[in-house]
């Protein structure tokens, strides 16, 4: 996993969401393959875009509190946020440049 | 027996492998359904040599052409890959395990998509393709698994141990009597019709049949075709892109050990000839691996 990705939890995941203009959070679980698909392309981007949009990872099965404040029913799921308000979020594996576009749409 | 060269897909690039293969005299297995390859119902018109034929006219003749070289057909989905002690374990649709030293995936692209009403509005909020991923979402709930093949038998069976009630929408199976029953019998309740539209507020709450019926469900998986070859290779240690393609060095090596791909699974252009091609070079690759050659 990619140093500029930070693993979330029920209790720290409103803090790194306040504390960033733009937040990318991928919902995943061990057992979903799409998410093991879509991981190395979000280690990727996060190296990319460092310093403009803060990624991080939920694992909703040891963190159901998160996902079911945000209705979570697929994984993979990247929530994103700007400055803290929830943005359309993208469901499924998307291509690398889709979801680089959508975040550069956003800043 | 263990195998040297197993295929997996019974289109163009998969039967050129196993003609390759089997011709230079390596134990092969074809597995696959060729009405289930995109060269099928397609009309040929730039394949090399051929002015115009149809796709299964070439199927058919390539079909012969591979058991003329010595391969065996088998037309039965993959369903399971796993890998021990050096020999892959293929698990077919009837329960029948092949073992084999390698593996070709020459499975093509599937087809995800339903286009029905509701489909994409409901993406994500109660709409879902992949059972296996997102079934601890619909505990006790009822749920509706729209299919004809292996990867809605699958899926129907997997959500019995979480959905209060499941339905099984399929005018005509495609998988085999094996997970049929398999299915049937931890609960699953067919039901003959096809899918029309899906229905909601901010969430799924039915799913509305051609024949008028409506299903309360706040679930509805859609899982055509056969199980994925992307679902499976994964259980290899292939990490195949969004697109689902894999991909593949000029040998056609997939990356991990003794895997190959070939044909439209390893991406554009989505040609005969670009089939027949990597199919030639897999089966070579392959034959090559497993004879120590």
């Amino acid at each position: 996993m990619s140093g500029n990705i930070v693993e979330l939890t029920d209790n720290n995941f409103d803090s790194f969401v306040e504390s960033h203009p733009l937040v990318l959070i991928d919902c995943w679980a061990q057992w979903c393959k799409p998410c093991h698909m879509l991981a190395p392309i979000l280690d990727e981007l996060a190296d990319e875009l460092a310093g403009k949009v803060a990624f991080g990872k939920l694992n909703v099965d040891e963190n159901p509190g998160i996902s079911y404040r945000f209705n979570i029913s697929a994984i993979p799921t990247m929530l994103i946020f700007k400055n803290g308000v929830l943005q359309e979020p993208l469901i499924g594996v998307r291509p690398k440049e889709d979801i680089k576009r959508y975040l550069l749409s956003k800043m | 027996m263990t195998y040297d060269v197993a295929v997996l897909g019974m289109g163009a690039a998969g039967l050129q492998a196993a003609i390759t293969a089997a011709r230079k005299k390596a134990s092969t297995l074809v597995l696959g359904k060729p009405e289930d390859s995109a060269l099928w119902s397609a009309e040929v018109e730039n394949y090399f040599g051929v002015p115009r034929v149809k796709g299964r006219e070439l199927v058919s003749i390539a079909m012969e052409q591979a058991s003329a070289f010595g391969a065996e057909l088998f037309k039965e989905d993959a369903i399971a890959l796993s890998k021990e002690e050096g020999v892959f374990t293929i698990t077919s649709e009837s329960g029948r395990l092949i073992q084999s030293k390698t593996l070709v995936f020459a499975s093509g692209i599937s087809r995800k998509k339903l286009n029905i009403p509701g489909e994409k509005e409901f993406f994500g909020k109660g709409v879902s393709y992949c059972a296996s991923c997102d079934c601890n979402f619909y505990k006790g709930v009822p749920v509706a698994i729209i299919g004809e093949g292996s990867e809605a038998a699958i899926s129907a069976e997997l959500m019995t141990n979480y959905a209060s009630r499941v339905y099984w929408i399929v005018e005509t199976p495609q998988a085999s009597e094996h997970l049929k029953e398999r299915a049937v019998s931890a609960g699953v309740e067919l039901v003959a019709a096809k899918p029309k539209e899906i229905v909601g507020d901010s969430k799924v709450a039915a799913l509305i049949l051609s024949n008028g019926r409506r299903l309360a469900v706040n679930g509805v998986f859609i899982e055509l075709g056969a199980r994925s070859s992307t679902d499976m290779a994964m259980d290899l240690g292939i990490i195949p892109d969004p697109e689902g393609t894999i991909k593949v060095d000029r040998n056609c090596r997939t990356g991990v050990e003794a895997i190959f791909a070939c044909g439209d699974i390893t991406g554009k252009p989505w040609q005969v000839a670009k089939a027949v091609g990597e199919g030639c070079v897999a089966g070579t690759e392959a034959a090559a691996m497993a004879r120590g050659v």
